[in-house]
């Protein structure tokens, strides 16, 4: 039977298989995406500080996530991690996994964007009395998330994409799925644009948002 | 991880060898993918900005759905699906190799369009204007005018998107290919020594990546320094 035929009359049911995945799926992004934020920050502060000690194993922290593939990250993380007597679990190892990725990348970002708000800003807050941690949460941060979102989408997109490797590490999400279905049925001329389509539904409003957001970021300055 | 100075110390005339051997493979495959990729690129970016408002939102569309699926996804789909939908034809040309190649150029395309189109708008339209005025074909004022300009801005970028491939090329092991990653996996599972086998990998990889990102910073910063 040709795919159009079979997506006809067979579309239905592979949707409704393959889209069982997509919770895990978003399960597995926004995790990811969250861990990343959050470490993401402590790097970038980090590297900020005065000490040299403790900026050179930031820097070297983002040069290497951001220089090697997340999927070998991720097998190291849960192939590898072993070898030291820690079984992550495969979730563990896909939020870890991404996880460190993306805060590679979100710490670039939230530097680039702190450092783009005038040193007096911070002067002044301090001359004000105001301790450094105050005065980055209340007069830097809020000012610098402005300049930090359309990039900080644009990661978190990557991030969802890069959430259809972690099947590798068994974690049966959309991608998963898929495979098992082609397995079963060999229509992988059906099943694959399908599971693609299905991340598109996503992506694609992404972009767009992240799209809006640069042209707001533009219009503010 | 302290046993790991160790490991090495055994194994790495072995490994090393081997790894560099697949790396060269995927050296490779990136290579033939970046220039499918830049064809592309150069042909969807003019279709970006042409007159005509079909062949822009054709354009566009592609544009959006290759950057936005998933690299592996859009390889299983380019490596699977097309003997599926044309049985009529030969497919002998289809293979692991030529099927990543695809699929990453494809997937750059995208990316490169984008690029080269904001290469081209960068540009004032008085020097086309003026080229026209002076007498030039559309297609010489770009291919002498526009062109040569627009490359010294997008050379940082496509610089970072080279980067960028070469790390998408471990991804070509699930359909597959014997490259770096695959060779990483095959003695990794055969030798038991994960931990020890991907970080070889990852050092192999980062050694590839790495001078092109630091390129591209270095290309960035001078261009604005220019202006």
């Amino acid at each position: 039977m040709h795919p159009v035929e079979v997506f006809l009359t067979k579309g239905g049911t592979y949707f409704a298989w393959i889209v069982q995945g997509l919770p895990e799926t978003i399960k597995v992004a926004i995790c990811a995406v969250l861990f990343a934020l959050v470490f993401g920050l402590v790097v970038a502060l980090v590297r900020m500080t005065r000490w040299r000690a403790l900026r050179l194993p930031a820097v070297m922290y983002v040069e290497f996530f951001r220089g090697t593939p997340a999927f070998v990250q991720l097998f190291v993380i849960y192939f590898g991690l072993p070898d030291l007597g820690y079984q992550p679990s495969p979730f563990q190892a896909a939020i870890v996994g991404l996880g460190l990725n993306g805060a590679a990348y979100f710490s670039e970002i939230y530097r680039a964007g702190i450092e783009s708000i005038h040193k007096g800003q911070m002067e002044a807050a301090l001359t004000l009395g105001m301790t450094p941690i105050r005065a980055m949460r209340y007069i830097i941060l809020p000012q610098a998330i402005r300049s930090m979102l359309p990039p900080i989408t644009t990661v978190a997109i990557l991030l969802l994409k890069d959430t259809a490797l972690v099947f590798t590490v068994g974690i049966v999400e959309i991608l998963a799925l898929s495979r098992q279905l082609v397995t079963e049925t060999l229509q992988s001329g059906v099943v694959y644009p399908m599971a693609g389509a299905i991340y598109l539904c996503m992506t694609i409003p992404m972009a767009r948002l992240s799209a809006r957001l640069e042209r707001a970021k533009q219009a503010w300055q | 991880m302290s046993q790991l100075p160790h490991i090495y110390a055994e194994n790495i005339h072995r490994w090393l060898p081997e790894l560099l051997h697949y790396a060269l493979y995927t050296l490779h495959i990136a290579w033939a993918a970046f220039l499918l990729a830049v064809a592309i690129g150069l042909v969807f970016a003019i279709l970006r900005t042409s007159r005509s408002q079909l062949l822009r939102t054709i354009a566009s569309i592609y544009i959006e759905v290759a950057r936005g699926l998933p690299i592996v996804v859009l390889l299983f789909i380019v490596y699977f699906a097309p003997p599926q939908y044309f049985p009529g034809l030969n497919w002998r040309w289809l293979n692991d190799y030529t099927g990543a190649v695809v699929g990453l150029g494809i997937h750059g395309g995208a990316i490169l369009a984008e690029i080269f189109r904001s290469g081209i708008q960068a540009l004032h339209k008085g020097q086309r204007e003026a080229a026209i005025a002076l007498g030039m074909t559309p297609a010489k004022a770009m291919a002498y005018i526009i062109l040569p300009q627009a490359l010294r801005i997008v050379l940082p970028p496509v610089t970072n998107y080279a980067s960028g491939l070469l790390k998408d090329t471990a991804l070509c092991s699930l359909i597959g290919v014997n490259e770096l990653m695959n060779g990483a996996k095959s003695i990794a599972f055969a030798e038991y020594q994960p931990m020890a086998v991907f970080l070889l990998a990852a050092a192999i990889y980062f050694v590839m990546s790495y001078p092109l990102s630091i390129a591209a910073r270095y290309m960035e910063i001078r261009m604005s320094h220019g202006r």
